[in-house]
């Protein structure tokens, strides 16, 4: 087998999640699409390619992206996507709803890139303004996404 | 001995200046509305009124009840049927004379001079009708009349009504010494058992005293007869000692030398000061000093002497409940506004602070006095405010139609500029919109809205709008998402 096709094999792993409160369950996730890692990882930032709401995330793919969303819909995703990924790390989703915190997902990240999405059930008491913040592990915030949860 | 000195002790001096002022009030009353009948039958409403207290008291229901419909009803007929006498005792010249000065006994009338030309009168047949006004104002009962203000004299009288005289028909009024008017036409007596040879004249004189409080005079023209008409009669006069008499009795003309009569006025007046002094302090102690009854209330706190640089963020009760007690009447007659709570923050820092509720705290009115306080201790949070810029987000609501995504939502401007305290604002990130529904949306478009606080201590900066504009773009189910 050529090397360059080795290259091209990825697996795709889970990505841990914490559940930190009941009204939202959110089911952690994690895949990577493969791609070749450049060689100057180590010099270069983490950075966020993608970030989207969507309602459900299908083949590493945001399905129905949207800035609202309707409970009967039973879930939204915040999916997003990071390139480069020089090494691996944690970044967070920090799920929000008006300025109360929800949830927070933990979610790992590989290089060179790597897509990555949580979850959260919704429950008639979740409408209102939502707001995902994304950050590292340092606490900086790469995105706000803001959208509602409705009728 | 001890029990008094305490009772003293505990009387401020701003008691003995309630009790001064109102007695000298009733003195004033007193004053300026003796002698009438308006002042009699007030004397009468005051007995009725302590009548029914003491039916009251002593558990009477009905008779207490009636007597304080009377008592109401008394005191609505008094003012229309004394409007004269009220009138007449408040007409006077200037605020000193009204607070300070005394009702001028007129008793320089020449009342020998007046009956001499009376007789005189009489015995030449020359009509005459002389009005000597009482208490009541005459305004309203007579007509006409031209002003005169001529000193009285014999010559002036028989003048004023010889025959060839243009006003001699009218009546003359006498105040003091002087004529104030000539020529005056009286009300005529409707009665029916006067004696038919009484003329115009006599029916005017008895007119006038149906009517009013004053003395009518008439000199006969026919007969030469002199009468005098008071209080619904007329009676002849014989002689002008007769008469004199009786103007000098209805003047109030003392049958003493003035210094006699000067010393009585101001023994009467000592006397009605001093029975004044000791109502008012009677009523003032059954009002003040007796503390039967007790109430509670709940009260909202004042917060005062707020630093400047410090904002109250919450407080642990907005209202307290105090118990008070006193006499019945203050009690009953507590307003709004005149029993407080006020806490001085003047020494508060920043964060939570703790005060006890003292006496000092609290705003009562006179002779109403504390029994109890809840709570007693309350806790006043205090903050700097402060000013943040914070992303403002639209609260959607409603529901899209299925086939359509919100796909786009641009909110101008983006961040408003909110003030409040540091520890409120630290928990705010976001400032919301008012909802803007989406189930009337079809197309994309822009809508404008407003922000809303919360909470609602925080409030926008004045450089920033507290309208903003939200431009939304609508997709169809299967185009391509947009961020």
């Amino acid at each position: 087998m050529k090397p360059c096709v080795m290259l091209t094999v990825f697996c795709c792993i889970l990505c841990a999640a914490f559940m930190t409160i009941p009204s939202a369950q959110e089911q952690p996730q994690e895949a990577s699409p493969p791609s070749p890692a450049p060689s100057s990882d180590a010099a270069q930032k983490l950075g966020l390619k993608q970030a989207i709401m969507c309602e459900r995330v299908e083949n590493l793919t945001p399905v129905r992206p949207g800035l609202a969303f309707s409970v009967s819909s039973g879930q939204v995703c915040c999916f997003t996507s990071f390139e480069p990924v020089p090494q691996p790390t944690v970044i967070y989703h920090r799920w929000f709803r008006r300025d109360e915190l929800s949830t927070q997902t933990r979610l790992r990240l590989y290089s060179p890139k790597w897509s990555t999405y949580s979850v959260i059930q919704l429950r008639e008491t979740d409408k209102g303004p939502w707001r995902v913040e994304i950050i590292d592990q340092n606490g900086h915030v790469f995105d706000v996404l803001r959208f509602s949860i409705t009728d | 001995m001890t029990r008094l000195i305490a009772f003293l002790s505990s009387v401020r001096w701003q008691d003995i200046v309630d009790i001064l002022i109102n007695s000298y009030i009733l003195l004033r009353v007193y004053i300026l509305f003796q002698g009438t009948n308006a002042f009699r039958v007030l004397v009468g409403i005051t007995s009725l009124w302590i009548l029914q207290e003491v039916a009251a008291s002593i558990g009477l229901i009905l008779t207490s009840w009636a007597i304080r419909g009377i008592t109401a009803a008394a005191a609505i007929i008094i003012i229309v049927v004394f409007r004269n006498e009220i009138r007449t005792a408040l007409q006077v010249r200037n605020l000193k004379a009204f607070l300070w000065g005394f009702p001028n006994r007129e008793q320089t009338t020449p009342v020998d001079v007046i009956t001499e030309s009376v007789f005189q009168m009489a015995k030449r047949r020359t009509g005459a009708l002389i009005v000597f006004p009482g208490k009541e104002d005459l305004g309203e009962a007579i007509h006409g009349g031209l002003s005169w203000n001529g000193t009285v004299s014999p010559e002036m009288l028989l003048s004023i009504f010889w025959p060839q005289n243009p006003v001699h028909d009218g009546a003359i009024i006498i105040n003091g010494s002087r004529i104030t008017e000539v020529g005056v036409l009286l009300p005529l007596s409707q009665r029916q058992d006067l004696p038919s040879y009484y003329g115009t004249r006599h029916r005017a004189a008895v007119g006038l005293s149906e009517r009013t409080d004053a003395l009518v005079v008439v000199v006969s023209e026919e007969r030469g007869r002199v009468s005098i008409a008071k209080d619904y009669t007329l009676k002849p006069v014989i002689d002008s000692e007769e008469l004199a008499q009786a103007i000098r009795k209805h003047l109030n003309f003392p049958d003493i030398s003035p210094a006699r009569q000067h010393e009585r006025e101001r023994l009467k007046l000592v006397v009605a000061a001093g029975l004044s002094l000791l109502i008012m302090t009677g009523i003032w102690f059954g009002f003040t000093r007796s503390q039967d009854t007790i109430i509670a209330l709940n009260v909202p706190i004042e917060y005062v002497n707020r630093p400047a640089n410090y904002e109250i963020l919450d407080t642990s009760v907005d209202e307290a409940r105090l118990q008070l007690f006193g006499s019945s009447a203050l009690i009953k007659s507590l307003k709004q506004g005149q029993v407080g709570v006020r806490i001085d923050l003047s020494k508060a820092a920043e964060g939570r602070n703790t005060f006890t509720i003292t006496q000092d705290d609290i705003i009562l009115p006179p002779g109403v006095s504390l029994n109890k306080i809840q709570p007693a201790v309350i806790d006043v949070t205090l903050d700097i405010p402060t000013t943040r810029e914070l992303p403002i987000q639209v609260d959607w609501v409603g529901r899209l139609p299925e086939n359509m995504v919100l796909s786009s939502v641009t909110v101008t401007p983006e961040t408003v500029k909110v003030i409040g305290g540091s520890k409120t604002l630290e928990k705010v990130s976001t400032v919301y919109t008012a909802p803007v529904r989406l189930d009337s949306l079809t197309r994309s478009g822009s809508v404008t809205t407003q922000v809303v606080l919360s909470p609602p201590s925080l409030r926008v900066a004045s450089a920033s709008p507290e309208k903003v504009t939200i431009q939304y773009l609508l997709s169809e189910r299967n185009s391509p998402a947009k961020k």
